[in-house]
């Protein structure tokens, strides 16, 4: 480097030092302006709320897998394909099985007892 | 566009957006006092003009707050991405600037003697701010980055989406031209040595 250059350098330099320690200074109305924006645009924590559930589900993708999977447990169900144990007609026989045999006593003994 | 690894550092500013996004109003005024003054005057050093530098400063942390609730942290520090949205708000004036006629630019209707117009007016005999006005805006935004906001070059190269090496020769050059610029001033600007 030149002592010219040199010179240009230090010269630079004490003009950015000044500039730095002198930043245009910002008009009060701009603030103002910017925090109106602010209060404005802000979420409302209502929002955020909601908007905290909507990430817990996943979103929209999340929501949907959610509504699939609840369509395809009622259809299985419902009507349950082949093969496959209903567990509907097996609860709900039970039940009629049972309503049949109550009034049966003879397993106790006692029609033996009583002759 | 380029893309940079994230900031591992914690961004005290993110975490203000964060708790402004949660519906926090204080959070909005402290990251306004601490981003508002810095993206103003970077405008107003690359613009040149305290009225642009105000719709440019409040057009920003406007995205800001809009960009707020959907913010991921850690990919970019708030003020980076804050001065890269100046900066191309900057260039678009700047572009716009030289595709209208000087002829068509309409003279302002009532001069206010306002906080803008004094600033203004001190910038007529800021040397350094003239001689900026001199360089190409790359050059001239590059310089005010490095050496009056004193961002490092990584920062400055995500701000202006260039490399680490095209901000140093942007530096560098502005520099020069700079030199050349107040080469005639020295002695009126006191720094004769």
């Amino acid at each position: 480097m030149t002592k010219s250059e040199h010179d240009d350098d230090r010269a630079l330099e004490a003009l950015f030092a000044r500039a730095r320690s002198h930043p245009p200074e910002m008009p009060e109305h701009l603030l103002a302006r910017v925090l109106d924006d602010a209060r404005h645009l802000q979420p409302t924590r209502a929002g955020s709320l909601f908007g905290g559930w909507w990430r817990m589900l996943g979103g929209l993708p999340g929501l949907g897998g959610l509504v699939t999977a609840t369509c395809v447990g009622f259809w299985l169900g419902v009507a349950p394909p082949d093969g496959m144990p209903d567990l509907a007609d097996q609860i709900l026989g039970q039940q009629v099985v049972m309503d049949e045999t109550a009034p049966d006593l003879s397993g106790f003994g006692w029609d033996s007892e009583e002759g | 566009m380029r893309h940079f690894p994230p900031d591992p550092a914690p961004d005290a500013e993110a975490l203000l957006l964060a708790r402004y996004a949660g519906g926090d109003a204080a959070a909005a005024r402290l990251l306004a006092v601490q981003l508002a003054p810095r993206l103003f005057a970077h405008a107003v050093r690359v613009l040149g003009d305290g009225h642009e530098a105000e719709d440019v400063t409040q057009e920003a942390l406007l995205r800001l707050w809009k960009i707020a609730p959907d913010w991921r942290a850690g990919e970019a520090k708030v003020s980076t991405w804050c001065y890269r949205v100046v900066a191309n708000l900057c260039t678009d004036r700047l572009r716009k600037r030289r595709s209208v006629p000087l002829d068509e630019v309409a003279e302002p209707e009532d001069p206010r003697p306002d906080a803008a117009q004094q600033l203004q007016q001190r910038a007529r005999v800021d040397a350094l701010q003239a001689a900026l006005q001199s360089l190409p805006d790359r050059q001239r935004q590059a310089v005010v980055l490095r050496h009056i906001e004193g961002l490092a070059n990584p920062e400055i190269a995500q701000i202006l989406d260039i490399g680490v090496e095209a901000v140093e020769s942007l530096t560098a050059r502005g520099k020069r031209g700079l030199a050349a610029a107040l080469a005639g001033q020295k002695e009126a600007l006191g720094y004769e040595t």
